[in-house]
């Protein structure tokens, strides 16, 4: 054999970190787009979680001329339905035609999320410190908001309207930078 | 491609529907409400297009995005003192954001008004380790020689400080508030912390240094109150009697109970009695303590700290019960980190694989690696068969992004082999196979037959950054798993005979993630930790608490 000392052991190290390296640079990516199929953040870590294993276990089928994000969606997007149906009796999961919708569609939108992505970095900085503050705040917080919110006890109408005003504001925020930047 | 034209934004869409948004994100839509949604989305593509840009943005949020500083140290230009008008008395729980440096966390915590600060749900203080608070706003940037007056109420470098008493007994400490104000206080000393803007200096001798950003800053003296106009002042405090000195810019004094306020300017010093302030009192007549002198004389501890370590590691190098030490320091061009244990086996030296050398517990004398990014690992092959497991190491946890975050981890997890991790909660978990050819019941997707031992969270938001020692010990022998921090046993649970194993094995590992399969049907995961390592030791014994507190005791970094 010419190629003796390629070792199985010492190819699949080298596909290992192609694989790593692939993903770690389109995790945040795949992270959007499948969080917008399913209810919490929680469920798309899960998915995010079993869809990096399939990739890794399907790795030597990714052809490297091709698109990898498309490819890893296609996976993410089996993953999310499967998950779908395991978590079903979760009253606040996607009908499985909507998901399917939202999945298509969500693939068309990769640079698009990216864009709002870095959208809202910007707007962030540019909100009042006291708000950034509060929002980042409320959001990072391990604690769901609606615990948040209960735990605040009277206040807690208040403090989940606050939160949802600026959540909104973010957005509007968003949406005019990335329209502006389209039509620039 | 499927882009609605023209393109319509949140606020286009109907009331309701944005409701509908909002309660679904929050997980508070009511069935009704939901089927409803689902059908409107079913039906709208704009609703939908909308509806994955606002989740997404949401979670943007939630996994604590990173914004341009830049930008917003300019829009934060306006003084902080106006945004004190508009109080924020609905917010009650706080917790530190990840991926802050703890000089934002800290205008954060001062921002969020500084009467009541951070209250947490009873259930959730959990940094109890050493008497760690969470709650705070100050927050202790350097200790040297100090000694406390009993031993309940000791503090730690990087150690959060809330509205208590700060007592030393002697030594020097340097105290950081959320203000920006530095206060330098030497023992023996009795502080009340009151808020980010205020304290009180009941006895002992301080330093106060206020930028501009903390002007207003006050201190209490007896019968006084000190409020700094952006200066370098010093108090000295005995027996109810003060003398104030001012080393630049000016200061204001006001007797408790007086509406005039007398100014004291650089050079000049004033006697403070129980009646209120004095007279003009000598200059020089006090030694405060100096900031500056502390940094140099911080900097020798820490080399006699960091000499005292170098010791300590070169003794337990020569540990017979050391299966491998890795102290992660000087990681050489061919990216390989040697294993310590004497006589030297290089056999058992780790691969780094994209872990980044960064500072470790002494900073410029020593590195340590950091697991931050997703590839991030330090792979070794460790043969044999072992009779009990002990895992010791210095880590500084930034968060806990996965689900799972992991410390050492054998990569296939087939019988006999441990995994060393801390859930995304703090919780701390070591497991060893016991059987992997078993179902494991009651877990349908787990490997095999084991059994994972908790121990209660020992880190939570407000402990990011810090150092800490942790260990855990598997013990066939005694058939007990336990768990401590900083020295301290925290958790110990019996291993039942269904889950007993005393052949133990490691084999292919990771140290900071979990990864390469070796198996047929390899189960792949992203576990990396968001932290450093600065050192892990790894035992075939089961040490006790005693030496366990030993090992933490020789290896600290902040005695």
């Amino acid at each position: 054999m010419a190629h003796s000392e390629n070792t199985p052991s010492a190819l699949e190290d080298a596909r290992y970190e192609i694989f790593v390296a692939k993903f770690a640079h389109y995790e945040p990516d795949l992270r959007r787009f499948v969080r917008s199929l399913l209810p919490t953040a929680t469920d798309a870590d899960d998915v995010l979680q079993q869809t990096a294993i399939v990739i890794w276990r399907k790795f030597d089928q990714y052809d490297p001329e091709t698109n990898f994000m498309k490819w890893a969606c296609v996976i993410a997007r089996f993953e999310s339905l499967a998950y779908r149906r395991k978590m079903a009796r979760d009253r606040l999961v996607f009908r499985e035609d909507v998901l399917e919708l939202m999945a298509d569609e969500g693939v068309e939108e990769i640079d698009s999320r990216r864009a709002e992505h870095e959208a809202l970095e910007t707007c962030l900085a540019a909100m009042p410190e006291k708000q950034r503050k509060f929002v980042m705040l409320a959001y990072t917080s391990s604690i769901k908001i609606k615990e948040l919110a209960e735990e605040a006890g009277s206040s807690s109408a208040a403090f989940y309207m606050r939160l949802k005003r600026f959540r909104h504001q973010l957005m509007k925020c968003v949406e005019e930078k990335t329209q502006r930047m389209e039509n620039a | 491609m499927m882009k609605s034209n023209p393109k319509m934004n949140f606020d286009d869409l109907p009331f309701e529907e944005q409701e509908w948004l909002d309660d679904y994100l929050d997980g508070t839509i009511l069935p009704d409400d939901f089927a409803a949604f689902q059908n409107r989305l079913h039906e709208s593509p704009e609703l939908r297009a909308i509806a994955r840009r606002y989740l997404a943005i949401d979670d943007s949020l939630r996994q604590g995005i990173e914004f341009d500083s830049n930008a917003a140290a300019a829009a934060a230009a306006t003084p902080w003192l106006k945004l004190e008008d508009a109080p924020m008395e609905d917010v009650k729980v706080v917790r530190f954001p990840k991926l802050m440096p703890i000089a934002a966390a800290a205008t954060i915590a001062f921002l969020l008004g500084s009467a009541a600060m951070m209250v947490f749900r009873p259930g959730e203080t959990i940094a109890t380790v050493d008497g760690q608070s969470a709650e705070g706003f100050a927050v202790v940037e350097q200790l040297f020689d100090a000694e406390w007056p009993n031993s309940d109420s000791q503090f730690r470098e990087g150690d959060t400080i809330g509205a208590e008493v700060f007592r030393l007994a002697s030594g020097t400490a340097e105290i950081q508030f959320f203000s920006g104000a530095m206060m330098t206080v030497e023992g023996p000393a009795e502080i009340s912390l009151k808020s980010a803007w205020e304290a009180a200096c009941i006895e002992g001798s301080v330093r106060m240094n206020v930028p501009p950003a903390a002007r207003g800053f006050k201190l209490q003296a007896p019968s006084t109150e000190i409020i700094d106009l952006g200066t370098e002042f010093g108090l000295e405090v005995r027996n109810g009697k003060g003398h104030v000195e001012v080393f630049d810019g000016e200061i204001a004094i006001r007797h408790h109970g007086a509406t005039e306020q007398q100014l004291v300017t650089k050079g000049n010093a004033l006697g403070l009695s129980p009646d209120g302030p004095g007279g003009p009192s000598p200059i020089g007549s006090v030694e405060f303590p100096d900031a500056r002198m502390f940094d140099s004389q911080a900097k020798e501890q820490q080399q006699s700290d960091f000499a005292h370590w170098q010791a300590h590691r070169d003794s337990l190098a020569k540990d017979e019960r050391l299966i491998a030490y890795y102290t992660f320091d000087r990681v050489a061009d061919d990216s390989l980190i040697p294993d310590l244990k004497i006589p030297r086996n290089t056999e058992l030296d780790g691969a780094v694989v994209m872990a980044e050398p960064v500072d470790g517990r002494w900073p410029g004398m020593k590195s340590a690696l950091e697991f931050r990014r997703p590839s991030a690992r330090v792979r070794v092959n460790i043969p044999g068969d072992f009779s009990a497991f002990t895992f010791a190491t210095w880590v500084r946890i930034d968060s806990l992004d996965r689900k799972y975050n992991a410390l050492f981890m054998g990569d296939s997890y087939e019988t006999g082999e441990p995994h060393w991790q801390i859930r995304d909660d703090g919780a701390l978990m070591l497991s060893v196979m016991v059987d992997n050819s078993k179902p494991n019941p009651g877990a349908l997707n787990d490997a095999g037959l084991h059994r994972v031992y908790f121990s209660p969270p020992i880190w939570e938001m407000s402990m990011s950054g810090q150092w800490m020692h942790v260990a855990s010990v598997y013990d066939p022998v005694a058939r007990a798993v336990s768990h401590y921090v900083n020295g301290k046993q925290i958790s110990t649970q019996e291993i039942v005979d269904k889950f007993f194993i005393n052949t133990l094995r490691i084999g292919n590992a990771e140290i900071g993630n979990w990864g390469l399969p070796f198996r047929e049907d390899p189960w792949f995961a992203i576990r990396n930790l968001n932290g450093r390592m600065d050192e892990i030791a790894i035992f075939d014994a089961a040490l006790d608490e005693n030496e366990i507190a030993i090992l933490f005791k020789n290896s600290r970094s902040d005695r």
